[in-house]
């Protein structure tokens, strides 16, 4: 909700107006202003926002930003490069692992010396999985050759976009550059910021266009070669090339901020020194955190103190000599790392403010290193005092009695260590006996029996109550369903996703047995090095008197998001044919980061990144046929289930427990409701799901041995309803219904009875 | 620009709202802090508290208000606030009215009185003021964070209801014109119907709880590993349901198990015992309320009438609740 306050500042030159927003939505309203060619993203906490605002002002027609959802990030960072070699501007944002899987593509990017900015918002990094902001992700970004910029509050995000767009494209950098803010103390944080009121004026800071001079990929006059196979004696000499751009950088932006205050009346030095002049005293802290700290100057100051505070806008290039500066007559500093830098004896700041007064002379200074607020952990004015009483502590002394440590763990109380609650499952209630499977010795089919519902309620639930899932979540009661069809003992691997999230909240979990987690772009490949590990154990007989009584089935759990980035490890981990079960809960979208297009969205449905206003109705691609994908691959087994088909899924779960164990991998699709993001009530998730099937928008269906069968056929049962009966049940669609969205109504009809009917031609033929 | 009553040693008045995912609070707030902040034109900063995407959780939302010039350094969640709106009444139990500062007001969704409220919570030398908020949102078919809204406007006399008016009626207006007369109407009753009460000083401090956990680096198993499977049957969920739960009779149940297909919180308690003709059959004993978030797909998978909607009462969750029988470990 943006509500905008016009105010005018007389320090500027150029007009200006006042918002109130957070850190994100600066990011967004500055790249709108800019209006880049192309953004290439996709969604990760807490940087999402900044893509799903961006969609909602294209919504309304605000800006021409060509937004590409991508399959994981390390595709939007190749999106993003193939794009900025392509001669127009480029804008990304990301954190944490997404930052990571980047990871490679990063000095690809700065040494071909394509400019483009990538805001960054700061978070932990796994493993565990924390979501809350710290420094671990940005110290992995200090070597990749990119510049980075800090920023200390939303003011700060809005103003560093712009100028590093400038700094980026200068002809003297030409470098990609980084804009590094603090995930959810920034990242989400709403304050008044002063922005530009007319885009022109934005337009002309940064540049019309992008300096000329450079060659790009579609200049087809000037063919060039971009990214050779580069070997000894040439790639040094590129390498300083880099260092040399990345050194000038510094100057560069000392001469763009020195223009952006002329124009704003904001000042952006390369070090931000807080009462520094005098100071004997001084804390050295990155971004939220260095603005907490000023109160506490100020309260050591009313005391007769003589203390300081010092942050950094720019640390590649890493401001040495101004460090030097600024610390020649403090008399002790402590330097608080918001992330370690595991062996080094300090996390990255501390040494290299340590190195900056070595190779500046300064032997007198004291430095103290510590660790603090990781994960999230809040830096409070409490804990800016503690860094000010070492700091005070080694002045008196002059010598440091910890040098480096970390601040703001806690031992625990070892009377409380963690026992175990329950007993592991007893295998005999989970070998029912109640399901059989037999195979055909003609066909080579499998023939299963199972009994009546009410049976299998005998066979204990893999999870245990008290997940955290929202009301009337589908994922539960879908997975739970298709455990009811596995008989004996499973271990689980979940992907990062809703399923994860709401039964592994530490200390406890929901899973009774072992279970695991990796990330969801390689959930696949992790779990079939179990299987691996499984078999190769077994055949070392290293189980023996280890209580194993028949082989695991291994399970696979994850959602359409983990299918869209984990695509390529379950493809590998298919062809490889590994014995495993992938089952994938979908439900139409990325809800664990707060419902962005996921490829399994249906066309013109409502998310976070497909708006449904004046420029855009809904997402504007067709949904991935995720399970025709994993059949093509040539595994023994691929499943289509809903809950509103109970006995369905129950015998193709069996099914599927008989290939995993004898066959290879298998692949099913579960399609679950979402109700807080479909928009739709808390108890109508069976209703709907049930629709989607009876429309034929999800017909269920099993590919087993290469051969297809329609195992549910609604024209057949008379039980068919158009596919606006299962639309009108959801928020998320009812606009389609509307006479303006006739066409991608029909359109969407369209492909669903495609599909239907290609599928039942595959049913008809078994060569098909 | 408005005047603030009072300001913290920083300069800042704050306000705290503690709530479950799914009923506003983060609206709530942000709507809150624009009218402080753009409609009465003071400076000041609002967060939520964020996890995970998810409803029925609990969720803060954090508003500083204070003068121009007053610099905004402190990002940290509040703890001690003027103001402090509790959304779902058994959030007091979690300490949710914890810090509230001397002479604040702790402002509560609840159909009791101040003093039920109070005396139960332990709230004192603080105003009290509860609000039937949930009631409110039923009989105008709307939301709870609109008739909090107005509770809180109330509270804060510095803001002028009138702009919220506006505001709410520009935020609903785009996507859903119909919906803004009705809670401009819940707005309004909330601002007229909260009951005020001063409680004197007492005993009892209002401490502010600290996050620390019993396992630390001495004892937290190594890479995070958790060794205590299916330890999530120690949580109470019930806090999740906004109004409503499934009724279970028994004696009109066929034990179809469909209601155990659609749960998807695992809350239905089986027992397997001899049939009328000595067969041993799985029959439902009941639903263990610790667990049901109230989402009712189980009354619509339901063939007969067995299981039905009703509004909860107080007291009878707990007093019809079939406990899952676990396989607990020895002590």
């Amino acid at each position: 909700m943006a509500i905008d306050y016009s105010k005018e500042i007389p320090a500027g030159r150029v007009k200006q107006r006042m918002v109130y927003e957070s850190g994100n939505e600066m990011a967004a309203y500055a790249a709108h202003q800019i209006d880049y060619h192309i953004m290439g993203y996709f969604p990760i906490s807490p940087s999402t926002e900044v893509a799903q605002h961006l969609d909602l002002m294209k919504t309304e027609g605000k800006h021409g930003i060509r937004l590409v959802p991508s399959d994981g990030e390390h595709s939007s960072a190749g999106i993003c490069y193939g794009a900025s070699t392509g001669g127009g501007r480029v804008f990304n944002a990301t954190s944490a692992q997404g930052y990571l899987y980047m990871m490679e593509q990063m000095p690809v990017q700065s040494g071909t010396r394509f400019p483009m900015v990538l805001n960054l918002v700061c978070r932990s990094v796994s493993g565990p999985l924390n979501i809350h902001g710290d420094h671990s992700d940005l110290y992995f970004a200090l070597n990749t050759g990119w510049p980075i910029l800090m920023c200390r509050d939303p003011q700060a995000v809005y103003d560093m976009n712009l100028m590093a767009l400038k700094l980026a494209e200068d002809p003297e950098v030409r470098l990609p550059v980084m804009v590094a803010y603090d995930g959810y103390f920034t990242s989400h944080q709403k304050r008044r910021v002063q922005t530009f009121e007319d885009r022109a004026d934005v337009l002309a800071f940064v540049g019309e266009n992008p300096p000329e001079g450079f060659a790009n990929a579609l200049d087809r006059d000037n063919p060039i070669t971009i990214g050779p196979y580069m070997n000894e004696p040439d790639y040094i000499n590129n390498r300083y090339q880099l260092s040399q751009a990345m050194y000038r950088a510094e100057g560069v932006f000392e001469r763009i901020s020195a223009e952006y205050k002329k124009l704003t009346g904001r000042d952006y030095p390369v070090l931000d020194l807080y009462r520094m002049e005098d100071a004997e005293v001084a804390v050295f802290l990155m971004n939220s955190a260095s603005e907490t700290i000023k109160d506490v100057v100020d309260e050591l100051r009313l005391q007769g103190i003589k203390a300081g505070a010092i942050a950094p806008n720019m640390i590649r290039p890493f401001p040495q000599r101004q460090i030097a500066e600024a610390l020649k007559n403090v008399r002790a500093i402590t330097v608080g790392d918001r992330a370690d830098s595991c062996g080094a004896h300090g996390g990255n700041m501390l040494n290299e403010i340590k190195a900056a007064l070595f190779t500046h002379g300064n032997r007198d200074t004291q430095v103290v290193g510590r660790v603090y607020g990781l994960g999230g952990k809040e830096f409070k004015a409490e804990d800016g005092r503690h860094f000010f009483e070492l700091a005070i502590e080694a002045a008196g002394k002059r010598s440091v009695s910890v040098p480096f440590d970390f601040y703001g763990h806690t031992p625990g109380d070892p009377s409380k260590a963690p026992k175990r609650l329950l007993k592991p499952l007893n295998f005999d209630d989970l070998k029912t006996g109640l399901i059989t499977v037999t195979p055909n010795a003609e066909s080579g089919k499998l023939a299963v029996k199972i009994p009546p519902l009410r049976s299998l309620t005998k066979k204990p639930k893999r999870l245990a109550p008290g997940h955290g899932a929202c009301p009337g979540c589908g994922i539960f009661s879908g997975l739970e369903l298709f455990f009811k069809g596995i008989e004996g003992d499973i271990v689980t691997l979940f992907h990062t996703g809703c399923a994860m999230v709401t039964t592994t909240g530490y200390p406890h979990s929901s899973h009774k047995a072992t279970y695991l987690h990796n990330l969801f772009q390689n959930g696949a490949a992790t779990l079939s090095g179990l299987v691996e590990m499984f078999w190769e154990r077994k055949r070392r007989g290293e189980f023996e008197g280890l209580g194993l009584r028949e082989d695991f089935t291994f399970v696979m759990v994850t959602g359409d998001g983990g299918m869209d980035i984990g695509m390529g490890p379950a493809i590998g981990a298919a062809l490889r044919g590994h014995r495993m079960i992938i089952v994938e809960y979908d439900n139409e979208g990325y809800m664990n980061t707060g419902a962005q297009l996921s490829y399994s969205t249906p066309l013109g449905h409502r998310t976070s990144t497909s708006g449904v206003g004046r420029a855009q109705q809904g997402k504007a691609f067709h949904h991935k046929d995720t399970a025709q994908i994993m059949a093509a691959t040539g595994i023994p087994y691929v499943f289509t289930g809903s809950e509103a088909f109970p006995q369905d899924l129950v015998k193709k779960a069996a099914k599927a427990q008989w290939y995993a164990q004898n066959a290879g991998l298998v692949y099913g699709k579960i399609l679950i409701a979402c109700p807080l993001n479909w928009m739709s009530p808390d108890d109508q998730g069976a209703n709907i799901v049930d629709a989607a099937v009876s429309s034929n928008f999800f017909p269920l269906y099993e590919v087993e041995q290469g051969i297809t069968t329609i195992t549910y056929n609604p024209e057949e049962k008379n039980k068919k309803v158009p596919v606006s009966d299962w639309l009108k049940r959801m928020g998320k669609t009812r606009h389609l219904l509307k006479p303006e969205n006739e066409a991608a109504l029909r359109e969407f009809e369209r492909e669903v009875e495609l599909r239907w009917n290609r599928l039942k031609a595959k049913h008809e033929h078994p060569d098909l | 620009m408005a005047v603030l009553p009072e300001v913290n040693k920083r300069g800042f008045f704050e306000i705290r709202l503690e709530s479950i995912g799914g009923l506003g609070a983060n609206l709530a707030g942000k709507m809150l802090a624009e009218a402080g902040i753009v409609g009465a034109d003071m400076d000041g900063v609002s967060f939520s508290s964020y996890g995970s995407e998810k409803k029925g959780s609990p969720v803060k939302a954090h508003i500083r208000f204070c003068e121009f010039g007053t610099p905004i350094r402190d990002t940290s969640p509040i703890e001690h606030p003027h103001v402090i709106g509790v959304f779902h009444e058994n959030l007091l139990k979690s300490g949710a009215a914890s810090g509230v500062l001397p002479g604040g007001i702790v402002l509560v969704n609840s159909a009791r009185s101040a003093l039920q409220v109070a005396e139960e919570a332990g709230l004192n030398g603080c105003r009290v003021a509860v609000l039937d908020a949930t009631r409110i949102a039923l009989e105008e078919k709307n939301r709870v964070n609109m008739a909090m809204l107005g509770g809180l406007f109330r509270t804060c006399g510095f803001l002028d209801p009138e702009f919220m008016k506006d505001v709410i009626a520009k935020s609903l207006g785009k996507k859903y014109p119909q919906a803004v007369e009705q809670a401009v109407r819940v707005f309004e009753r909330g601002y007229t119907e909260i009951e005020l009460l001063d409680m004197p000083a007492g005993r009892r401090e209002s401490a502010v709880q600290t996050g620390e956990s019993p396992l630390g680096y001495t004892n937290q198993p190594l890479g995070g590993m958790i060794v205590t499977p299916g330890s999530s049957l120690l949580k109470d969920l019930s806090i999740s349901r906004s109004g409503m739960l499934p009724a279970f009779d028994q004696a009109t149940c066929i034990n179809c198990a469909q209601c155990d297909t659609a749960c998807p919180d695992l809350c239905f308690v089986w027992e397997e015992q001899p049939d009328k003709r000595g067969r041993m059959q799985m029959v439902l004993q009941g639903i263990d309320y610790q667990y049901c978030k109230g989402c009712l797909k189980c009354v619509e998978a339901c063939p007969t009438d067995s299981l039905s909607r009703m509004l909860e009462q107080e007291g009878y969750a707990a007093a019809n609740r079939v406990r899952h029988r676990f396989d607990f470990a020895e002590a």
